[in-house]
């Protein structure tokens, strides 16, 4: 099911579509299709720096190109469910679920958003559990090195 | 529990928009029908285990938007799918026509060469049909595909379909056989020259 958070874009698609917008982009004329093909990208490539480009993109159309907002909305989600901030990816699929409230494909994907919340919560608590365990040991250790320097 | 799995399959669902792509997914998978299913937005994915004589495969199904507006990054989703379903609505004329353009895409597209396609006639419950079976049977044949009509509707067909499919991927290892290499049960079955297309319909009851 996590497959729409870890599938990645080929290394051509980026390409292809990243030379079309700097075409448009170097001519001062970039339609909403080239910046959204190139957005689209960016945001399922492996590198964080590509998505929060992406975003910075999908953004900026969102709140010029009235026509696409719930494909930017539901992008804006994905792009920051990637970068692991869920809070931001919920915050967007709220909105676009306040607007149509049935859409299966979003209520998909705040539900695998929401399972990774909570593995990835669960194991936050693991690690910080492990590490008091670790703190105890050293300071018990550290009493009962006291407590032979002593004698 | 994935041991039991004998493979995983990539399925890809196309079609011009509305023709129901998404409901016969929905349908698939979770045996639901929403009448007012919403436009998808670039792609879509759903998984399903499937029980075929006795083995279990896991189906990864990409389910694609048919707005024109994604008709250029929706392909780049058609790497290494092992079987495709067409779509389209018979009561929609154009829809059945423009079959031609996504079987040249997949073509085109597609980096299997040998990738099992199904075409499914849609929305077979409603009585302003334009399409006749007959001609999309003879369509299917002209291009060797696998041919079921289907209503997402009230489910007529659409198991059968997805079964059907696989079964034909299942019967053709070199599509996945490297993706399982432990498994060689089914190697044997390379020595059966292939089914000659459009041998198994799905009939509707």
């Amino acid at each position: 099911m996590n497959d729409l958070l870890n599938e990645v874009v080929s290394p051509e698609d980026l390409q292809k579509f990243e030379n079309i917008y700097h075409q448009q982009l170097y001519k001062n004329d970039v339609t909403p299709k080239a910046q959204f093909e190139y957005a689209w990208c960016l945001v399922r490539s492996k590198y964080p720096v590509d998505i929060k480009k992406g975003l910075v993109l999908l953004q900026e159309l969102f709140t010029t190109h009235e026509e696409g907002k719930r494909d930017y909305l539901f992008y804006l989600a994905l792009g920051n469910a990637r970068l692991k901030q869920y809070r931001q990816a919920l915050n967007f699929l709220n909105a676009f679920l306040n607007i149509e409230p049935n859409n299966s494909q979003v209520i998909g994907l705040k539900n695998v958003i929401e399972k990774k919340m909570t593995q990835e919560g669960l194991k936050g608590i693991a690690i910080t559990g492990g590490a008091i365990v670790a703190l105890g040991a050293v300071v018990s250790l550290g009493i009962s090195l006291l407590g032979a320097a002593k004698k | 529990m994935d041991s039991d799995i004998l493979t995983t399959l990539k399925i890809l669902i196309i079609g011009e928009s509305g023709v129901g792509k998404s409901s016969l997914l929905l349908r698939f998978t979770e045996d639901n029908f929403d009448p007012e299913q919403t436009l998808t937005i670039g792609v879509d994915f759903k998984t399903k285990r499937l029980n075929i004589n006795g083995d279990t495969v896991k189906l990864a199904i990409w389910d694609t938007a048919g707005q024109e507006r994604f008709r250029t990054l929706t392909p780049s989703y058609y790497r290494d799918a092992q079987g495709a379903i067409l779509v389209y609505d018979v009561c929609n004329r154009m829809t059945f026509v423009k079959l031609e353009n996504w079987l040249s895409e997949l073509e085109m597209y597609s980096t299997k060469s040998n990738i099992i396609k199904m075409i499914i006639g849609n929305k077979i419950d409603r009585e302003e049909r334009e399409v006749s079976r007959d001609e999309g049977v003879i369509f299917a044949r002209k291009h060797q595909t696998l041919f079921v009509e289907t209503s997402a509707k009230t489910k007529d067909g659409v198991q059968c379909a997805f079964e059907e499919l696989v079964e034909k991927i299942i019967q053709t290892p070199d599509l996945w056989d490297s993706y399982s290499p432990q498994n060689n049960v089914h190697v044997g079955l390379k020595d059966h020259p292939e089914d000659s297309s459009c041998s198994g319909y799905c009939d509707l009851l």
